[in-house]
């Protein structure tokens, strides 16, 4: 299988078998990635296509020494979500954002679905910063370099950035978490 | 290599309690220092409750999308420089202000070239023969009267 580096070289003379692979190896990371900050399939697959559309017309602007390909994608993919999110009014644009309203708890132990419903309203909730941190932290596995250069600031900016929306969360899935708490002292005793 | 416990503290407050996602270049002395100290493995205890919850939420893959993305690809990079022309002055938007500031602007272009070159080409009136005073003085001589029949 051909490297990054020469499928892009591929790309930029224009070959679509080069494009092609590259879109198989990389879309359903940009896909999940957008859909966990937009929470909808329609924007997802805006973002998405207009992701790998730059990847095809703008494919003669990465840099191997600068980022991979795939952080060059998520960096495109974060501009595209940050600035549709803009758009949106609803959306939390302060980074500064640390008191929830964590909203009436349910007495009962929440069951899974319950559960994800209160991650997912949690993390749109959190400005949009703050999610996309923690989104490519948690979930794609993106060092801390890689996520500082997606999202354009320096490493000390992502780190306080991923303190406070973890702050965030954990304030505002109180009930959820001590649930799980209680399920793993169940399983463990 | 020694970890500070404010350090350590601040890894697990931003990268949480598993130690794959801490910087590698400092996850074997926090993994030390973890294996140390009590209040450290009580602090990361309390962080794995969140990344368990956020394990949960997993994303299915949208099947489709590979298809439509390369089909728009394809379009795109098969459309003239007048199919770009048009798509750039009536974009697809939802948003009816979209539709007008493009062609609107365009409408203003021939008002403004015209400015521009009234402004620096003389058209054959040399400025330099008449000037305001010789157009006065032309303007006194002119006879008002009305012609009679």
């Amino acid at each position: 299988m051909a490297d990054d580096e020469e499928l892009m070289t591929a790309i930029e003379a224009g070959d679509a078998r080069a494009y092609e692979s590259v879109v198989a190896r990389h879309l359903q990371s940009i896909s999940r990635y957008a859909y966990r900050m937009l929470g909808n399939t329609r924007d997802t697959e805006d973002i998405a296509q207009e992701t790998f559309l730059r990847l095809w017309t703008h494919a003669h602007s990465w840099r191997s020494d600068k980022a991979g390909v795939s952080t060059w994608l998520h960096r495109i993919a974060h501009n595209l979500c940050i600035d549709l999110l803009r758009k949106d009014k609803s959306s939390v644009t302060s980074e500064y954002v640390d008191d929830y309203e964590t909203g009436d708890s349910p007495a009962e132990l929440p069951d899974q679905q319950e559960r994800l419903d209160a991650l997912r309203q949690a993390l749109s909730n959190l400005p949009e910063r703050q999610r996309s941190a923690i989104i490519l932290n948690h979930y794609h596995g993106f060092s801390n370099r890689d996520i500082a250069h997606i999202m354009e600031i320096s490493v000390d900016a992502l780190e306080s950035i991923l303190a406070r929306a973890r702050r965030g969360l954990k304030a505002q899935l109180k009930s959820q978490l001590s649930s799980i708490r209680e399920t793993d002292g169940t399983q463990k005793s | 290599m020694n970890m500070a416990p404010e350090r350590f503290d601040a890894i697990i407050e931003a990268y949480g309690s598993r130690p794959e996602r801490w910087p590698a270049d400092e996850r074997p002395a926090a993994l030390a220092y973890l294996r140390s100290n009590s209040q450290a493995q009580s602090l990361v205890a309390s962080y794995s409750a969140l990344d368990d919850l956020l394990d949960e939420y997993q994303v299915e893959g949208l099947t489709s999308l590979q298809q439509h993305v390369l089909v728009q690809t394809a379009i795109v990079s098969e459309s003239t420089i007048l199919d770009r022309i048009f798509e750039w002055l009536l974009p697809r938007s939802e948003r009816v202000l979209a539709w007008f500031w493009r062609p609107a602007l365009v409408a203003c272009l021939p008002l403004l070239c015209g400015l521009y070159l009234g402004n620096h080409f003389s058209f054959g009136i040399d400025g330099t023969q008449h000037s305001w005073e010789e157009e006065m003085f032309m303007l006194s001589l002119n006879d008002y009267a009305e012609p009679l029949q």
